[in-house]
């Protein structure tokens, strides 16, 4: 019905005074219409929501009952399938190996997410200001987001190995980087760091991008008055843009923790869970973010179901974290 | 019902093979199209190997879904376990009676030896003649030794970068883990001899074996490129070796089609690790993998077939020897491999001087997780001999507890 107001006057003055098929008024009419979209609704849903099912929300379950049990899914002579309570949780937190991961997610997702999003408000800035070619950069800044995490390990992997020490062989003043002491991915710190490059360069582009949409739509007249009141783009940053794109922040701060937490492919391929590291005496992988760690446990040390614990335990406090990001940021998005 | 028997043949006119050498893939494909032809069946390879677990993933999503291949390879005996409920007992087929390296558990065969593979360190033999150094003094640590310092000083000479091209990188754990690990094993002992597996396995470690093998894992890391070793994958390592910046290589005969690749074209031949003071005159050489026939196959017989004629028919090793450059397992086929180091394990193995493979007798778990780590360390220099000493010997004694 309200669709009707927003035609123009010529429109409503035609359907003035004749039953529309669609209005309220006709009821038994009415009745297997609301029948007929809904099933319309539903038949256009049905594929994706079967999907969903069959790929999401099922193996969420079975997956959390798996992990109570001693499933294997291998033919091992004494495999049958059994219940084994809580055993696989309490494993997995006697594992130094789990709790360093735990640890060094954690820390890489809050560095990841600092470093992503400056990169990606300082680009965005920078495309939405007075440049030349803007579009080219907005693309070129982009682009790195299409190329598999996969993929992107590797070609960073060539170039913290080969090109860069290269470089410090050909440019004098670069020597140091020849040097092999100084391979980024020889130590666990600095490998932690080259992972946190990698995945900058691969998502700011992406954030960047949620981020020239919020800028974009500030109202021009909030900034004239700014500059007439003589703002320094300085204060004019503080006080209008970045209030002005608390919302954006929600759901920039959300993805990138998402997705540093669930760090996988990047972390696969650029260092394989190395270089090792010591934790009581006992040496670790020194990058094994949680998700390979759960995949190590799965398909190196072939525990399904300890894997599966410790996934069960990797969703929850996920979505805990989630949950209360999201919450501070609507609650700093009405504040400002 | 038609559709039922439809499906039912559909199924019958197919065999699936899951295979872990994506490097023989092309090949294989191209032998399984032509055998399939004549034996009306459709074989369908699947190929899929590497770091990170290699096939066992896809095997056990396969396994779940109820899809397992009829044919599938597995390394060794932990493998063997995690599938011990499906594999078929091969005992009676034709081609047990001309090989001597079948998979063989209880006294059982169970695996089919896809090839035979060998290594040892892979020497650059015109720089070693360049620098007098005979190849048959290097049998034991002090031979290594004198060679390795000889080398290190005449590195402008040679135009090398460093003796050694090693890697102990977490990535290429399966070289300092897995290969080298395996001298500690069964270096000077004779072929198929488990006794050092057995007391490793129950916690009793013989120190002065140790000790004299980790004098060798420091004089590999010592005299390795650090930039290889530490961050080098495994084109980095191979690569050094085949354009001729290093003299050694800690690789196996699989180097051989990538060290072609590279056009190296200098004389290359494999000598025994020196892991011991005593002399050991002997390389490492084994089946990598063997072929399980899954006995729920509904193709038993097609699968049965694949392999006899895979061992038994030209087709199959002209396959096996030419197309794919293996070193064939069975008395049977009298083809040669090109490859020099092929050729070089072949001399070995026809001169009866060769060490078993133990490394499979530990779990992945044991190997990727606890001792690749490890090596990691030492090859950093964040710990000492010593130290390594220590947490080698208290790993396997925290193995035996689990």
């Amino acid at each position: 019905m309200l669709g009707f107001q927003q035609f123009g006057d010529g429109h409503l003055q035609n359907y003035k005074g004749c039953k529309w098929p669609f209005s309220m008024e006709q009821g038994g009419d009415n009745m297997t219409k609301k029948t007929e979209s809904r099933l319309v609704f539903w038949i256009f849903l049905a594929p994706v929501l079967i999907a969903f099912v069959m790929v999401m929300i099922i193996p969420f379950f079975l997956g959390t009952y798996y992990a109570f049990t001693n499933w294997t899914s291998s033919a091992r002579a004494d495999s049958t399938l059994k219940f084994v309570g809580l055993s696989n949780f309490i494993s997995s937190f006697k594992d130094p190996a789990f709790f360093y991961s735990f640890g060094i997610t954690f820390l890489y997702t809050v560095l990841n997410m600092i470093a992503i999003n400056v990169a990606a408000f300082l680009l965005a800035m920078l495309v939405t200001g007075q440049l030349k070619l803007k579009n080219v950069y907005r693309v070129g800044f982009f682009v790195p987001n299409l190329i598999g995490g996969l993929i992107l390990g590797y070609i960073w992997q060539f170039i913290f190995n080969n090109a860069i020490p290269s470089l410090g062989k050909a440019i004098p003043f670069l020597n140091f980087m020849a040097d092999p002491n100084n391979l980024m991915l020889s130590k666990n710190t600095t490998a932690l760091l080259a992972m946190i490059i990698v995945g900058t360069w691969q998502y700011a582009g992406y954030i960047m991008m949620i981020y020239v949409a919020a800028i974009e739509n500030i109202p021009q007249e909030l900034i004239e008055a700014s500059k007439i009141d003589g703002a320094t783009p300085w204060i004019r940053l503080r006080a209008i843009t970045l209030p002005l794109c608390a919302q954006a922040f929600t759901v920039t701060m959300f993805l990138t923790l998402v997705n540093s937490f669930k760090q996988f492919d990047v972390n696969v391929s650029l260092t394989s869970g190395g270089p090792s590291t010591m934790l009581f005496g006992q040496p670790i992988l020194g990058t094994e973010l949680l998700a390979l760690n759960i995949y190590n446990t799965a398909f190196i040390s072939n525990n399904l179901s300890i894997a599966q614990a410790r996934a069960v335990v990797f969703f929850l406090v996920l979505a805990i974290i989630s949950l209360i990001q999201v919450y501070v940021n609507k609650k700093k998005e009405i504040e400002l | 019902m038609a559709l039922l028997a439809a499906t039912m043949s559909f199924a019958a006119g197919k065999l699936t093979l899951m295979q872990n050498k994506p490097e023989i893939d092309a090949q294989l494909k191209a032998y399984a199209q032509a055998w399939g032809q004549k034996n009306g069946v459709t074989v369908v390879v699947k190929s899929i190997g590497g770091t990170s677990g290699g096939m066992g993933p896809q095997l056990k999503a396969d396994y779940a879904a109820g899809d397992m291949p009829d044919i599938f390879a597995f390394d060794g005996l932990e493998a063997y376990k995690e599938w011990e409920g499906v594999i078929l007992d091969l005992s009676n087929e034709p081609w047990v009676k001309s090989t001597s390296v079948a998979f063989k558990y209880n006294s059982k065969i169970f695996g089919f030896p896809v090839a035979v593979e060998g290594w040892g360190m892979a020497y650059n033999a015109d720089m070693l003649a360049k620098a007098g150094i005979d190849p048959k003094t290097l049998v034991n640590y002090d031979g290594y030794k004198k060679a390795f310092e000889k080398l290190d000083s005449m590195k402008a000479q040679l135009g090398i970068n460093s003796v050694v091209s090693m890697a102990a990188a977490v990535e290429m754990g399966w070289v300092t883990a897995h290969h080298n690990f395996n001298s500690l094993l069964s270096n000077g002992l004779p072929y198929g001899d488990l006794s050092v597996v057995n007391a490793l396995l129950a916690g009793n470690v013989d120190m002065q074996r140790l000790q004299e093998y980790a004098d060798w894992v420091e004089l590999l890391f010592k005299y390795a490129d650090k930039s290889v070793l530490l961050t080098g994958n495994y084109d980095a390592q191979v690569g050094a070796f085949a354009t001729g910046k290093a003299v050694f290589l800690h690789q196996g005969n699989w180097t051989d089609p990538n060290i072609k690749g590279a056009n190296a074209t200098f004389k290359m031949a494999f000598a025994p690790h020196g892991s011991m003071k005593k002399a050991t005159d002997g390389i490492f050489v084994a089946a990598p993998s063997f072929y399980a026939i899954n006995k729920e196959s509904k193709n038993l017989a097609l699968a049965k077939k694949f392999l006899v004629d895979l061992a038994g028919t030209p087709e199959g090793a002209q396959y096996m020897v030419k197309e794919a450059g293996m070193i064939p397992a069975f008395s049977t086929i009298k083809l040669n491999p090109d490859g020099q180091l092929s050729k070089s394990v072949q001399e070995w193995a026809a001169a009866g001087k060769v060490y078993s493979w133990n490394q499979y007798y530990f779990t992945g778990d044991f190997r990727d997780k606890v001792l690749t780590p490890i090596y990691n360390q030492f090859a950093a220099g964040k710990i000492t001999k010593a130290q390594f000493i220590d947490l080698m010997a208290k790993a396997f004694k925290d193995n035996a507890k689990k």
